[in-house]
Parts: C-alpha cells; sequence; structure tokens
C-alpha cells in the first residue's frame, strides 16, 4: 500500500471531519464473487474505486490513471493486469505499473503506481479502509457462524438505498417496525408491541438481546415452533454501519444476517447481505436471494423518505420510544466516536 | 432486565485488615454462570439496597463467585451490612455477571490498583498468567496488613510480577510511580482500579509519558449506584453553575418541570429517562440516577451527567452546567 495523505474527495457529500473519521473504518465494496480480473467499480464514500484480482489478490485502487487521469473502470484486461484506454499503461500486482507501452524500455517511476487501499476478504466481501490509521487500526466487523461447518453460506446481492447508511442500518435495528413494515414477509400485524429489552455496551458498538414472539418463518410457510415458544433476536452493532442479527430458531436452528451497509455518498447506501444458516439447506439459493429482496424492498421507502435524511445524533431533534433503545444506543455510540452532532450534510 | 440468580454465603472470611471476603455459590450447589475479569455482580442487600462488586479470584474457578469488600467508613449501608450482618448461610439475591471492564487483547499488561480496587485487577492478572501474556502488577495500600490476596499475591509468576507499595513508608503513587509506566508501546494495555483521585493521577501521569487514550481502561470501583429507594424522594435545590440560580425540587417534581417553570430551556425528548437528551454535566453532588439509558460505567464515572428528566438527587443541592 502507499501511503498517502487523506483527503475527502472533490464534491465529497460529507462534512470533512465526519469523512476522515468514516474513512478511518472498514467498509465493504463488493462481494468477492463479482471480482474478477476484469476492472470492477465501486464508490466509497464519494472516492471511485477500481476493483481488481491478480493471481487471487483482490487489488482496490482509486478509479484514476496515474497519468493522465482517465478512470480505468473504462479500460479492460489482460493476463498481467487492467489497462488504461487512454494511452495503455498497465497495472498488476498491488497496482504497480508494470507496462509503459509509449516507452517500453525505460524503468518504471513509482509515481506511476495506482494509488491502492488495503483489502481484507471476509464473509465473501471485499473490505476497504480508505484512511488506514496505523497506530490505532480500526476492527473489521466480526460474524457469528459464518466460518461454522455446520452452516451453509449465502451472499445476496448488494441492494442499493437512496439513502443515507445510518438510517439504513438503524432501520435494521429496529424492532418497533416488523409489524407495520414487514407482515407480508415475515411479521405478524397483530403482534406489534415490544417487549422490553436493554442493549449492552460493547468496545466495537453494543449487543442487544430481544426475546418476542414473533415468528421469524416466513408468512405462508409452515409455522414449525412450539406453541408459546419465545424467539431470541440477538444484534450486534458494529459502529458506524454493520450490524449481524442472529435469531435462535427452535432447537439448535440459527439464521445470521449481517447488514453490512457500504456509505457509498451521505445520500446513497449500498448494503451487503452475507447470511449463515444450519437449516433449510435444501432451500434453492436463489429462493432465498428472492425473500431477503422482498424484505429489503419493504424497508426501502421507508428508509428513502425518511427527513431529515441524515441522522440527527443530537437526541431532541426526534421523538424516541420504548422499542428505540438500540437507536438510541446506535445514535449515541456514534456520537462516542466523534461524528458530528448532526450528522453527515 | 437483567437476569438475577439466588445464592448462598458459603464463607466469609478477612482479607487484609479491613476487608471481607465472600464466597457465593448455587444453594443447589450447580455451576454459577461464566465470568470474565473485569466483570461486576449487583447484590441485593435488605432494605432495597443494592450494591456492585467486581468479582475477583480465579476466573476460571466453577466454584462460586468471590467478591471482597472494604470496610467504608462513609457507608450508605452496603459494606456495613456485609461487615455487620452478612453470615455464612444466608440466601441473597444477586444478577448475573456484566463486564464493562473488559481485558482486551494486549501484547503485554500493566495492571494499578489502591485499596480495595484490587478485586477486579487480581482477576485479570490470573486470567494472563493462564494465558500466558506477560503482565506487572502494582498495587498500593496504605499499610502492608490493609493488603488483600497478600499472600496469593506474594507466590511467583511464571508470566507476571507484582509489587505491594506502601503510602506509610513513603511509597504513595504520587512518588512512587512504576517504571511500567514510562514505557508505552502499542501492544500494552494499562488496566486501572482504584478511588477517582488515584485513577485521575495515574491517567494523566501515562497521558503525558505518551500512553494513547485508547490503550488506558478503567472502571470507579465505588459506584455511587443506589436502586432508588422510596425514601430518596426528597425535595433538594437545583442550581445552575453558570448563573448560581437555585430553585427547589419538591418531592413530586422533576428536575426538568422546576427548570422549564422557571424560564430554563431543557433539551428534552423522551421525558422517560430512555433517550438521554437531558443529559446535563453535574458540577456539585451527588446523582441519584434513574434513567436506563446511561451505562453502569457511566453512572460510577468519574464525569457524572444527570438526566433531568427522572433523576434525582442524593445530595441537598445538586449543581448543573446547562446553559441558561
Amino acid at each position: 500500500m502507499k501511503a498517502h495523505r487523506p483527503t475527502p474527495p472533490a464534491h465529497c457529500s460529507f462534512d470533512p471531519e465526519d469523512w476522515l473519521r468514516l474513512a478511518r473504518c472498514w467498509h465493504p465494496v463488493a462481494r468477492a464473487c463479482d471480482v474478477d480480473n476484469k476492472p470492477h467499480k465501486a464508490v466509497l464514500l464519494d472516492e471511485p474505486l477500481v476493483l481488481y484480482r491478480i493471481n487471487g489478490q483482490a487489488v482496490v485502487a482509486r478509479d484514476v490513471c496515474p497519468h493522465r487521469g482517465v478512470p480505468l473502470t473504462l479500460g479492460f484486461h489482460d493476463e498481467a493486469g487492467i489497462i488504461c484506454p487512454y494511452h495503455g499503461l498497465r497495472f498488476g500486482e498491488d497496482g504497480r505499473c508494470n507496462r509503459i507501452p509509449a516507452s517500453p524500455d525505460q524503468p518504471i517511476p513509482a509515481k506511476l503506481n495506482l494509488m491502492t487501499f488495503p483489502v481484507e476478504e471476509r464473509y465473501g466481501l471485499v473490505w476497504t479502509c480508505l484512511a488506514p490509521d496505523t497506530d490505532n487500526p480500526a476492527p473489521l466487523p466480526t460474524m457469528p457462524r459464518w466460518h461454522d461447518a455446520a452452516f451453509q453460506q449465502i451472499n445476496c446481492p448488494p441492494f442499493d438505498v437512496n439513502g443515507f447508511a445510518g438510517r439504513q442500518v438503524e432501520g435494521f435495528l429496529d424492532v418497533a417496525h416488523f409489524a407495520w413494515v414487514h407482515s407480508a414477509t415475515f411479521a405478524d400485524p397483530d403482534n406489534s408491541q415490544v417487549p422490553d429489552y436493554s442493549p449492552q455496551e460493547t468496545d466495537y458498538g453494543f449487543t442487544a438481546d430481544y426475546w418476542s414472539t414473533v415468528s421469524n418463518y416466513p408468512s405462508g410457510a409452515e409455522d414449525r415452533a412450539p406453541p408459546d415458544f419465545r424467539w431470541l433476536r440477538r444484534f450486534e452493532m458494529h459502529l458506524p454501519f454493520t450490524a449481524t442479527l442472529t435469531v435462535h430458531f427452535p432447537g439448535e436452528d440459527r439464521l445470521v444476517i449481517m447488514n453490512a451497509a457500504s456509505p457509498v455518498s451521505a445520500r446513497k447506501t449500498r448494503m451487503f447481505a452475507p447470511i449463515a444458516r444450519n437449516f433449510d439447506l435444501h432451500i434453492p439459493v436463489g429462493e432465498v436471494h428472492a425473500f431477503n429482496l422482498r424484505v429489503f424492498e419493504e424497508d426501502r421507502l421507508m428508509v428513502e423518505t425518511q427527513r431529515p435524511e441524515k441522522l440527527p445524533l443530537d437526541l431532541t431533534l426526534e421523538a424516541h420510544i420504548p422499542a428505540d433503545r438500540s437507536s438510541i444506543a446506535y445514535r449515541r455510540g456514534l456520537k462516542k466516536m466523534g461524528f458530528g452532532e448532526f450528522f453527515l450534510v | 432486565m437483567r437476569n438475577t440468580l439466588e445464592v448462598m454465603v458459603e464463607g466469609i472470611w478477612r482479607q487484609g485488615e479491613g476487608n471481607l471476603a465472600v464466597r457465593l455459590t448455587a444453594p443447589d450447589g450447580a455451576a454459577l454462570p461464566g465470568w470474565s475479569p473485569g466483570a461486576h455482580i449487583d447484590v441485593h442487600l435488605p432494605g432495597g439496597l443494592v450494591r456492585q462488586y467486581s468479582l475477583t479470584g480465579n476466573p476460571a474457578s466453577r466454584r462460586g463467585y468471590l467478591i471482597c469488600v472494604a470496610r467504608d467508613p462513609d457507608s450508605r449501608g452496603g459494606s456495613r451490612y456485609i461487615h455487620e450482618s452478612l453470615r455464612p448461610g444466608q440466601r441473597l439475591t444477586i444478577s448475573t455477571p456484566r463486564n464493562l471492564f473488559p481485558l482486551e487483547k494486549a501484547d503485554r499488561v500493566v495492571l494499578m490498583a489502591a485499596g480495595i480496587g484490587i478485586t477486579p485487577l487480581y482477576a485479570m492478572a490470573r486470567r494472563l498468567e493462564d494465558a500466558g501474556v506477560p503482565f506487572t502488577l502494582h498495587y498500593y495500600v496504605r499499610h502492608p496488613e490493609q493488603a488483600a490476596f497478600r499472600y496469593q499475591l506474594g507466590h511467583p509468576f511464571r508470566f507476571g510480577d507484582c509489587t505491594i507499595y506502601h503510602s506509610s513508608a513513603g511509597e504513595s503513587p504520587r512518588h512512587a510511580l512504576p517504571e511500567a509506566l514510562t514505557r508505552p508501546a502499542t501492544g500494552t494495555r494499562l488496566y486501572l482500579c482504584g478511588p477517582d483521585g488515584f485513577m485521575d493521577h495515574v491517567r494523566q501521569s501515562a497521558l503525558t509519558r505518551g500512553w494513547s487514550p485508547e490503550n488506558i481502561h478503567s472502571e470507579a470501583f465505588q459506584p455511587p449506584a443506589p436502586s432508588a429507594p422510596a425514601s430518596s424522594d426528597n425535595a433538594f435545590t437545583v442550581t445552575l453553575a453558570s448563573t448560581g440560580q437555585r430553585w427547589p425540587v419538591a418531592a413530586d417534581q422533576t428536575i426538568a418541570r422546576v427548570l422549564l417553570d422557571n424560564g430554563i430551556d431543557v433539551p428534552l425528548s423522551c421525558e422517560m429517562g430512555i433517550c438521554g437528551a437531558c443529559l446535563t454535566p453535574v458540577t456539585e453532588g451527588t446523582v441519584d440516577h434513574r434513567d436506563s439509558v446511561q451505562s453502569a460505567a457511566e453512572k460510577s464515572g468519574p464525569r457524572q451527567q444527570v438526566a433531568l428528566c427522572c433523576s434525582r438527587s442524593l445530595t441537598e443541592n445538586l449543581t448543573i452546567s446547562l446553559a441558561p
């Protein structure tokens, strides 16, 4: 990785100080299965990125050819790297320039290498960090059960939302909206009361154990839960934008969903959703994708029309009810990280 | 809601001058939920008192929970009850362990305790020894006889060293800071437990020696956490630090109501102590915390904040720094 001074990109939609705080964190930018040797486009925190793979290694770099500034995502590839369409400069491992067609015999100056960012592949996703703080590196979120041999791993296609990542994640944590928004997919419109629960602070954010009688079986499917079964939903919030939910089904059946919201800009979010489960393994993966897509679609209208678009960290700016304890813990956690009082421009 | 457990006092014994160790087991001898060093339990005592005590001893032991309680001359009832009235065989209700002061991954660890602050750090030392993580434990007491776990700490550790300092011999933290504090490193973490003055002093000393604040961990061990007995619904006064204006808060009024009635703008939202919108710094007095938004660590931390919509005061006056 080339050392560089972190600078918010031109036309940045975030407050510059908030951008720097977000740039120190890891965010997912693509599913690992969607990145091959061709240039793949992504945008993170208003920064256009090019992703490609060489010798199995994923590379994440600014989508700018260091020679004359043309985006490499307009280019193509060969076995040795990705090629800028303007003058044919080619970039391979670690973003290093390995060919200058106009002056093939000249040594390649370091300035011609791509500006790359660190890469971690986890939970079937490619994660990157635009401004790593080497003294105090940010932890990557963790996902329960993903590596458990008894569990199937599924990665839903990315889901784009025209809204702020903080609003999207807060919706994922919200236990009061099931009966109103998700009754067509899994929730019960006649069971809207939210039992008390209390989030517990952790070093990465907080956890919340929420016990309810709202089933997690798809609507219309046979309810296989014993009568009076209480469903435990364990939320783990990894600040700022990644949460996991572990649903405890009857017996040893478990479903883990990660909601990893990638902040494309202050008003656009690309949501990644790795899923791990140890039951219903015979159900085709396509059906799982389709079901989750329906659930995400149900949330879309709410998240895209909420006003203000940003997430007010000043708690006097919105009203709060006891069901919101996770939302309150979430806003308090973001505030403790130092984000602006009125998060995002 | 936190889960509670019924336990029995299996034994009580002296653990250094002025301290009592109390071992709690399940009445039927069953295993109690596991815990990690830094964890505490709420102990429910007669008269509606609830007190938090760190678990100590060997975290790998399943023989029960061990706490160690110093006799506090300013006791508001908790330590006095344990020292004067608690008996072996007695049953108590406790909460399940909860950890707000966990050990984080580290290459080396510096543990610094003063007085009864040794309790969580002794458990940490046992865990670090088991895990093979190098550590040094620095333990400050007034007189040698006051040290708890003196016998156990006197045995050599394979991965750690323990030093006990006696302020009666001039080895107070102000004069005898360990050399370990002069060598901050990225992988080294510092854990503090003891009176606020001790922790403030060590923290400041560490920061000026180049420690990163993220590597310094502490938990106040004397939480002013009362469990809101009805008798504390007393009248008190609230004072604005900025102007010195002072108003009485009657037993049936909230601080927020009194302030609003006097034309002071109060940042309110939920009005039931769950959102924290009205949290306001306290500069004088002791808060009777009634909100459920602050963590136990925040409620017992050095920088107190009061939820104006629901909390009260344990002192006759509470001075807050709210803009007039």
